[in-house]
């Protein structure tokens, strides 16, 4: 599908085509076909997003986690980008979290069990745990928080410099969002603001699961 | 006299260790080194040649089967601490090296290459296929390489030229610098960090590049057929070069360049996007940074 109007799909169902072009969209639709399948297709996916409960992670749950945080290779990150890109919190908010949310902290601990029951009397040290505000999305706030934990608690295998500098741009990309966030507040329709916050969003969790990955090899 | 003494009880202490193992076709090395270093060149016999500087404690081990070569070290008193490896493989032996104190070097391979470290950093010359460079605290550079190219680092910049193929370049603190790229689908993503991208726009392809506290500096070449997105919330756009925008939102714009079948999207929250012709990024580049020399000079 090669249409002209197919890149714009997102910003017509974002609400974020200004009204010209938007009643040009809505007068093409009736005369295209492919352009009414994909605007389906996209609303079908938004519905079926926000549907999703959480669950218990399955066996094999790192590959479907990498798949929808975005670790994966460019080819299938690319395949997935025209639907990821569509609905802009879909990507971080909606699906990675929830998946990442019940599954990322038990798929670390269950790789490393010695370390585990020697961590059970260990207070996880605050000086890996981020200030970012999530309340919007409990989802998240989870998953990062599940993560933040694992790495506290294997935080004493990795080396100082190594711990400064995952602090360092932990922080980094925590003013990002903040940015993005504060952004939004003033404009919360505008897709881009939402991806690139999704983008952060998904970016931390990425860089926690890599420190915390870290934390249980040995350093 | 101290210095006399401390050198001669490294002396003692240093060994090397130098051994050739035959090797067949489609066989894989495998390094595992903690800290020091790794590198590796190519020759044309069909073996590999480990040589290792190390502590008289330490056992380097090779394990050689006809799919893969194995090489680590061992210590009498646990894990070992600094070997320097300098190996030679077959151009086209697939490389998996890994350390975390461990700066990992390739030079002139024709093969898979993926090389991993924590504190180093990876700089390779070569590479066909897959070939996955990452590095927590070190600089990621690749040259001449081609195939699906995956370079990561956390803290440190990419540099990537004279490459071919599908490249994803991420980092978090860092610049991305991809020259001389002949890609149909490339995308560059830094948090705080400039990227520049001087390379092909090829009918059909997708590229991305994004950055939320920094510049975008991509060049178009001039009979490109791209549809260009354009997002930023707190910088300024331009081009050495006419387009006419469409499409005008208040933080996003598009134009399209000749049939637009290319898709190029450029993302910068806090900085600049600069488009211009192939070779002009670079002395457009030292103008800039010319012109903020002199500005901090003169605040000075």
């Amino acid at each position: 599908m090669s249409d002209t109007w197919t890149n714009r799909l997102s910003e017509y169902l974002d609400g974020d085509l200004p009204d010209k072009e938007r009643a040009a969209l809505e007068a093409h639709l009736p005369s295209c076909a492919d352009c009414r399948a994909t605007l389906e297709q996209l609303r079908r996916v938004v519905a079926r997003a926000q549907a999703l409960d959480d669950r218990p992670p399955a066996a094999d749950l790192w590959p479907a986690i990498a798949r929808h945080v975005g670790v994966v290779s460019l080819n299938a990150r690319r395949a997935r980008r025209r639907v990821s890109f569509t609905v802009p919190q879909l990507a971080a908010a909606a699906v990675a979290l929830t998946l990442l949310s019940a599954g990322s902290a038990w798929l670390l601990e269950r790789r490393q069990p010695a370390q585990r029951a020697a961590q059970s009397n260990t207070t996880p040290s605050p000086i890996l745990t981020n200030a970012g505000t999530y309340e919007a999305n409990p989802r998240y706030a989870a998953a990062v928080a599940d993560l933040e934990r694992v790495l506290a608690q294997g935080r004493s295998r990795l080396d100082t410099a190594t711990v400064r500098v995952i602090e360092k741009n932990l922080g980094i990309i925590d003013r990002a969002i903040r940015d993005a966030q504060s952004a939004l507040a003033a404009d919360p329709a505008n897709s881009y603001l939402n991806l690139h916050l999704a983008q952060e969003m998904r970016r931390k969790l990425e860089l926690l699961r890599q420190a915390a990955v870290l934390a249980g090899a040995r350093t | 006299m101290l210095t006399t003494l401390a050198t001669l009880a490294g002396l003692a202490l240093a060994q090397q260790t130098d051994t050739t193992v035959p090797v067949r076709a489609g066989a894989r090395l495998e390094v595992n080194n903690f800290g020091g270093e790794i590198a590796v060149k190519t020759w044309s016999k069909s073996a590999v040649r480990i040589a290792a500087s190390h502590s008289s404690r330490d056992r380097i081990t090779i394990d050689a089967s006809d799919q893969v070569v194995r090489v680590k070290s061992e210590s009498r008193r646990g894990p070992s601490q600094v070997v320097d490896y300098e190996i030679t493989v077959p151009a086209a032996m697939a490389l998996a090296l890994s350390g975390v104190y461990t700066d990992i070097s390739v030079e002139g391979s024709q093969g898979e290459i993926t090389a991993e470290t924590v504190q180093g950093t990876v700089n390779v010359s070569g590479g066909v296929g897959t070939v996955s460079l990452k590095s927590v605290q070190g600089d990621v550079t690749l040259e001449k390489a081609r195939g699906r190219i995956d370079l990561s680092s956390v803290n440190e910049t990419i540099k990537a030229s004279q490459i071919s193929g599908d490249i994803s370049a991420e980092t978090v603190n860092g610049d991305i610098s991809l020259a001389q790229i002949e890609s149909a689908n490339t995308e560059a993503t830094t948090v705080n960090g400039d990227v520049t991208y001087d390379g092909t726009i090829k009918d059909g392809g997708r590229y991305r590049f994004s950055t939320h506290d920094g510049d975008l500096r991509v060049s178009v070449p001039e009979k490109a057929n791209v549809s260009v997105s354009v997002s930023t919330f707190n910088g300024d756009f331009s081009a050495c070069f006419p387009v006419q925008l469409t499409g005008k939102t208040k933080h996003r714009f598009s134009f399209t360049i000749g049939s637009g079948t290319a898709r190029l999207e450029l993302e910068s929250f806090d900085g600049d996007i600069r488009l211009c012709r192939p070779g002009q990024l670079a002395k457009d580049k030292d103008r800039n940074e010319n012109k903020n020399h002199d500005q901090d000079q003169e605040e000075e």
